[in-house]
């Protein structure tokens, strides 16, 4: 089965690009501690709103030289109004690569302090300039994408574990049980989705960790989406129910929970698979759209959705446009998983209603 | 008369529905920690008798499964309360829903005038170059963010001044001629419709041709075409009058999306729309509002979902005869 | 052939993604700063208007130059629009606007020197607790009616006095638990009279006068019914005002207009009756960056600017058709503060584990943690460098504010050896703990949603941890926030902002008095007992009570400054900036003097459209 979805996907020009895409971004965020070159906290004041830094190869005299670049330094313009930004050409700081900068913990184990690129202690390397705080924007992106990309499969795993149970036993035992059952589910699901999102996360309780509310929301995202999905499973298992192989085991004697989940559930197994990687994207994007709002994660943590939130002002998109980042990649992360999950339903589930 | 039956007995279906929504809802907003009347307390000038005399108003003093009660008797009744901010919710709602109801209309109608055709094209030319790039363009429709679409198109609103920046009515609206006032609204409503239309598109497109691949895959299709019958009868004849019918039901579910995609842009555009004004009231925790406007979006949703179901009936003769 | 094409397309796109990040580093020039010459924003306030009576009408006369009739001038509000157009029943800032714009009061505020001046009333003069109200002759309702003092006594004894609406009115001017007097001299005299010397009252005369002919039967229905009268589901119709507008239409969630009242008692020096404007818009809109939207997009005449939009229209202005105004810092306070409550809640717990009690009721350690704030950077990161430090507990613009109070920068040092001296310590990875071997570490709250004061949060998270404090930045609901200030009373350090007046420091007992229900630092519920004041707790008591009775400026003054003093030393509350209030309004627009105290439009009838346009 897996064989033929890596065929198709290799096949299709788009869905490998894709696939090699989705490879790097999370290859980036695993080692995100070691590629970033500061902590998701660093934060230099007197940098705010700089622009990305520029490098230089070539030097004043025309010569070529090792990749370095300046410190910006700000002015108050008071005829204007404005801050202005500048290099501090005082003073060159060179890129190194694999230098000792900021110390984390590799993996969340090992203390180390090197990172794939830096620079020295009094100079500042902004790929993508910093935010309001004088945080740097691409370490950033990278800490928030650990948890913007993850939140999505963390809620899938919440998710479906309810959803194929719920539904299984709705569609096995049937009657009474069954109607109960999906009554509720339904009405569920007659609650328009993000209404329900943002009530949920608006009553979380105040003065949570970061991690405490990162949870919430996996769960609140997962509160979402099950109805529906135990409808679609609900509907399977009745198809199934009545098999002779369900009935040889039940002649045997097997439990009916064991019934439930030993034979009728692998029967959806290709839907699942399905139906997962096509709705990782929508929980993607449900989180930065909460967060957008405030209502998701919030700071001093990243996630591309409160990132963005910086993106709404006007002057931001006129006069920042580094910060507009985190859009992108939403887009880009959404796109190769929609580009992947049309490409595995093709192959395991050909004529699936999924979308 | 069988089909009044159906139709009688799909409406007292739903009553329980509501009653399970509401209780669902209610709870939920009661279990948030939140006090609704935090904003008047912050007030420097509002006096302890007055913040007395709105909590008794709310109820706010008596236990919650009294609140519900309460809530639900004055909501069959259609007294809906007041908002924290002593408005009638009923006055609020009323002045919102149609304005959501028109942008969902308008988003509807053009996906199914685009997205069916497209989707019947699609699965025409399946597995050519077109069948590829429309996957490809479709899922980008579905790959943006749509806050970060409108806040895009915001700007390019506002660079070239084409269009408004958001709001649904110009200044002097109520001076307008009749055709003066659908132009003006239509030139409001274009990017929210644009950002909508954008997103819910790829899905429809998507099940129609689906639906439609399923169809010319059929027996029956296959019989005709052995008979002899041009391509484009049995396509257009035969095939696709039973690809669409499932499609009805979809109504619904694509109602439902756009309700919930419509908050966000919305939100984006300043419409004075009920997505909108449930974020407002969720983010001050405006008990009465929130329980309404959720209430109301449930009974669009479920009531969408009956005229679908009853259009699959006129149109569907198998469905009556289960 | 496909994979060589490919291969050449993927080594360009390297090659050209390397040449985008790599540079040559040639100096830049510096371009001779873009001679910008300020405009000039600087302008002769008119003569004060004069009383002028014609065929015994005693009309207010505007001194401003004469301009053209016509036009409308759009402005905004931020947030939901109006809840209520009745304005003995607005509860916040939009209702309040809107109604000032329909209703004038007896008195009102000089909007150039802060003195109060008569508006409605002709004249008025003050005789310890007697405040006797000369009316103007001939003025009429929108409607025709004549405005007389059976009008104001009505809408001071059966709606204010009688706690009818909103109450805060009533509530303020509670003086040892009795109400001020009203009675009616004559047809156009009134008396008021309050129990002691009360200066406050002065200033609550600018309350709104009602219609009798149209109020009276509403409050004859009873609160409930008051409640919903004039709400915004009225038929604009039925409104009948003495401001120099009436509502036209409102459209929820859109706009309010407003149509020029044809009877308003105020005239130009050809003897026109003003105002100019035929109409006057408010666009309902969701945030600040939506109005600047509005405005860029010329859907908006008239805006207020923050931080870097101000940047942009100030580059902007030179080549546009609009004029920017700075009108100084603006009127509120935004603050960080601890929880110095030592009380038990009803379970017997206390409010702030006694730990911390210790650290925030030691006067050192809070002046650590402000020495510990670089106010500077704030101004410069989060304000666009368009505030001002703030050290004071009045506003910077108030006409109460005490100069002595010198403001300091960041200083570490003398915020370790204030720790030091109450037997604070730090370990050898810098870490904070103070004499009983507790690690400090405390929670700090703000609203979320208000990017502002997350920054804020943000930096004085990282100022604080300079000092090896560990603080667990938590930004919470509003409405959370504010049950946990007013009612749980469970936070550690939490940062906020304050509205306040200018012109009354009266206005802030609700904060500064013990038992105010906005005395957040030291929170006493209804229950709690007040017999655990600070020394200085009980003197801010007392000058409370005192600076209220006191009528001569001077006088209050003295009093007043004390109260600053000792905040400014206590430091109940740490006070961060003020930002800079921007005003930005379309050159077309004439007779435009901003001022701090009135904003752009205090003398919106004397504001005209330029037909000729532009400068």
């Amino acid at each position: 089965m897996w064989k033929d979805v890596l065929k198709q996907v290799v096949k299709d020009k788009f869905a490998l690009a894709a696939l090699i895409l989705l490879g790097v971004i999370y290859f980036m965020l695993l080692f995100a501690d070691f590629i970033a070159p500061y902590t998701k906290d660093f934060s230099d004041r007197s940098m705010a709103y700089v622009p990305p830094s520029k490098i230089f190869v070539i030097d004043e005299n025309g010569h070529l030289s090792r990749p370095y670049t300046y410190n910006y330094k700000r002015e108050f313009d008071p005829v204007n109004l404005r801050i202005k930004y500048k290099f501090d050409r005082s003073q060159k700081h060179y890129i190194k690569f694999f230098a000792k900068g900021e110390s984390y913990k590799f993996l969340g184990l090992i203390p180390m302090k090197r990172h794939l690129v830096t620079t020295d202690r009094d100079g500042r390397l902004f790929l993508l300039g910093t935010d309001i705080n004088g945080r740097d924007v691409f370490s950033r992106l990278l800490f928030g994408g650990r948890i913007s990309m993850t939140i999505g499969f963390l809620a899938l795993f919440v998710l479906f574990p309810i959803g194929l149970l719920y539904g299984g036993i709705a569609g096995y035992f049937g009657g009474k049980t069954d109607m109960l059952m999906m009554r509720f589910a339904e009405a569920i699901m007659c609650i328009p989705s993000f209404y329900l999102l943002i009530i949920l996360a608006s009553i979380l309780p105040s003065g949570m960790t970061s991690i405490q509310r990162f949870m919430l929301i996996v769960i609140i995202l997962a509160l979402i989406g099950w109805a529906g999905f135990a409808r679609v499973v609900r509907g399977m298992v009745l198809s199934v129910k009545n098999q002779e192989y369900v009935q040889a085991a039940r002649s045997i004697g097997a439990s009916r929970l064991g019934i439930i989940i030993k034979h009728i559930l692998p029967q959806t197994t290709s839907y699942v698979i399905v139906a997962m990687t096509l709705s990782v994207p929508g929980y993607i994007l449900s989180e930065s759209g909460l967060s957008f709002l405030g209502l998701g994660i919030q700071q001093p943590d990243a996630s591309w959705g409160n990132m963005l939130k910086e993106a709404q002002e006007y002057t931001n998109i006129l006069y920042r446009p580094w910060l507009l980042t985190p859009g992108f990649l939403i887009f880009v992360a959404v796109l190769s998983f929609n580009l992947i999950g049309d490409t595995i339903r093709d192959v395991l589930d050909p004529k699936s209603k999924v979308r | 008369m069988q089909i009044l039956l159906y139709i009688l007995k799909r409406i007292l279906q739903t009553i329980p529905l509501l009653i399970i929504v509401s209780i669902v809802s209610f709870f939920i907003i009661r279990l948030s920690p939140v006090d609704p009347l935090a904003e008047l307390r912050l007030n420097p000038s509002v006096s302890k008798e007055t913040l007395q005399r709105e909590t008794e108003r709310l109820g706010l003093d008596k236990p919650i499964i009294v609140q519900y009660g309460k809530w639900a008797k004055s909501f069959i009744k259609g007294d809906l309360g007041v908002t924290s901010n002593g408005e009638l919710v009923s006055a609020k709602l009323k002045e919102r829903i149609p304005n959501t109801l028109l942008l969902t209309a308008i988003v509807i109608f053009l996906t199914w005038v685009v997205g069916v055709p497209l989707g019947v094209a699609a699965a025409l030319n399946w597995k050519t170059p077109f069948d590829r790039m429309m996957t490809v363009l479709t899922s980008i429709g579905m790959a943006i963010p749509s806050f970060f679409f409108a806040v895009l198109l915001l700007i390019f609103a506002v660079k070239t001044g084409w269009f408004p920046v958001g709001g649904l009515t110009c200044t002097n609206f109520s001076e307008l001629s009749l055709g003066g006032k659908i132009l003006d609204l239509t030139h409001h409503l274009f990017l929210p419709v644009v950002v909508l239309f954008t997103i819910s598109l790829a899905g429809l497109q998507r099940q129609m041709r689906a639906n439609l691949l399923d169809v010319l895959d059929s027996d029956y299709v296959k019989f005709a075409r052995a008979k002899g019958l041009s391509e484009f009868k049995v396509v257009y004849k035969h095939a696709l009058r039973n690809a669409i019918n499932p499609m009805i039901t979809l109504l619904g579910f694509e109602f439902a999306g756009l309700l919930s995609g419509a908050a966000l842009t919305e939100y984006v555009f300043q419409y004075p729309g009920l997505g909108r004004l449930i974020l407002e009231a969720v983010l001050k925790s405006d008990i009465n509002l929130v329980m309404a406007s959720l209430m109301m979006g449930a009974i669009m949703l479920v009531l969408g979902n009956l005229i679908a179901d009853i259009l699959l009936i006129i149109t569907d003769p198998r469905i009556r005869d289960k | 052939m496909k994979r060589i094409i490919f291969g050449f397309i993927i080594l360009f796109l390297i090659i050209w993604g390397l040449k985008s990040c790599l540079h040559a580093d040639v100096p830049d020039i510096d371009i001779a700063a873009e001679a910008i010459t300020d405009t000039d924003t600087q302008f002769t306030p008119p003569p004060p208007q004069k009383n002028v009576t014609i065929d015994g009408v005693d009309y207010l006369q505007s001194q401003a130059p004469v301009g053209q009739f016509g036009g409308t001038l759009v402005a905004s509000t931020i947030g939901e629009g109006p809840k209520t157009f009745n304005p003995f029943n607005s509860r916040d800032n939009i209702s309040s606007l809107m109604a000032d714009v329909m209703y004038d009061g007896l008195l009102t505020t000089n909007p150039y020197t802060g003195e109060v001046i008569p508006k409605l009333a002709k004249s008025f003069e003050v005789n310890g607790t007697e405040y006797l109200i000369k009316l103007r002759r001939g003025l009429k309702w929108s409607d025709g009616k004549p405005i007389t003092a059976d009008d104001v006594v009505f809408s001071w004894q059966d709606i204010v006095f009688a706690g009818v609406g909103n109450t805060s009115v009533r509530d303020s001017i509670v003086i040892d638990g009795k109400l001020p007097t009203v009675e009616k001299i004559d047809d156009y005299t009134v008396k008021f009279t309050t129990p002691k010397p009360f200066a406050p009252f002065l200033r609550m005369l600018s309350n709104p006068i009602a219609p009798k002919h149209i109020f009276e039967p509403a409050v004859k229905k009873g609160n409930a019914y008051f409640d919903t009268f004039l709400s915004t589901n009225a038929d604009p119709k039925t409104f009948v005002t003495s401001g120099a507008f009436r509502i036209q239409e409102y459209i929820p969630a859109q706009r309010v207009t407003f149509v020029r009242n044809p009877n308003y008692y105020v005239i130009n020096t050809n003897d026109e009756k003003l105002p100019y404007l035929d109409r006057l818009v408010y666009l309902i809109v969701g945030d600040l960056n939506n109005e600047v939207l509005k405005f860029e997009a010329k859907e908006l005449d008239i805006i207020g600017l923050q931080g870097a939009n101000v940047a942009r229209f100030k580059t902007l202005e030179p080549h546009s058709d609009f004029t920017v105004y700075n009108l100084g810092p603006n009127t509120g306070t935004m603050y960080l503060t601890m929880n110095l409550n030592n009380r038990k809640n009803e379970n017997g717990k206390f409010y702030v584990e006694p730990k911390k009690q210790v650290w925030f009721r030691n006067k050192n350690f809070r002046t650590a943690v402000d020495y510990a704030i670089d106010r500077e950077n704030m101004v410069f990161n989060i304000a666009n460098g368009l505030g001002e430090p703030l050290f004071t507990a009045e506003s910077l613009n108030s006409i109460f504010l005490n100069k002595n109070l010198k403001p300091y920068p960041k200083d570490l040092n003398k915020a370790r050896e204030l720790l030091q001296k109450e037997g604070f310590y730090w370990d050898k990875r810098g870490r904070l703990f103070d004499k009983y071997n507790n690690r400090v570490e405390f929670d700090l709250y703000t609203n979320a949603g208000n990017t502002e004061r997350e920054a804020i949060g943000v930096m004085v998270k990282q100022d604080l941890e300079d000092l090896g404090m560990k603080v667990n930045f938590k930004p919470v609901e509003f409405n959370s926030l504010v049950n946990k200030l007013a009612n749980t009373l469970d936070w550690d350090m939490v940062i906020m902002g304050l509205t306040g007046s200018p012109l009354e420091p009266n206005s802030g007992k609700n904060v500064w008095h013990s038992r105010g229900t906005l005395h957040m630092f030291n929170q006493r519920l209804e229950k709690d007992k007040n017999d655990d004041l600070f020394v200085w707790e009980k003197r801010l008591d007392e000058i409370y009570d005192k600076g209220a009775l006191a009528i001569d400026f001077d006088e209050r003054k003295k009093y007043y400054d004390e109260y600053q003093q000792i905040a400014y030393e206590e430091k109940p509350f740490i006070y961060i900036y003020s930002p800079i209030v921007i005003t930005a309004i379309r050159n077309k627009y004439k007779n435009v003097f901003p001022t701090t105290l009135g904003g752009a439009t205090h003398n919106i009838e004397e504001i005209y459209i330029d037909k000729e346009g532009g400068k």
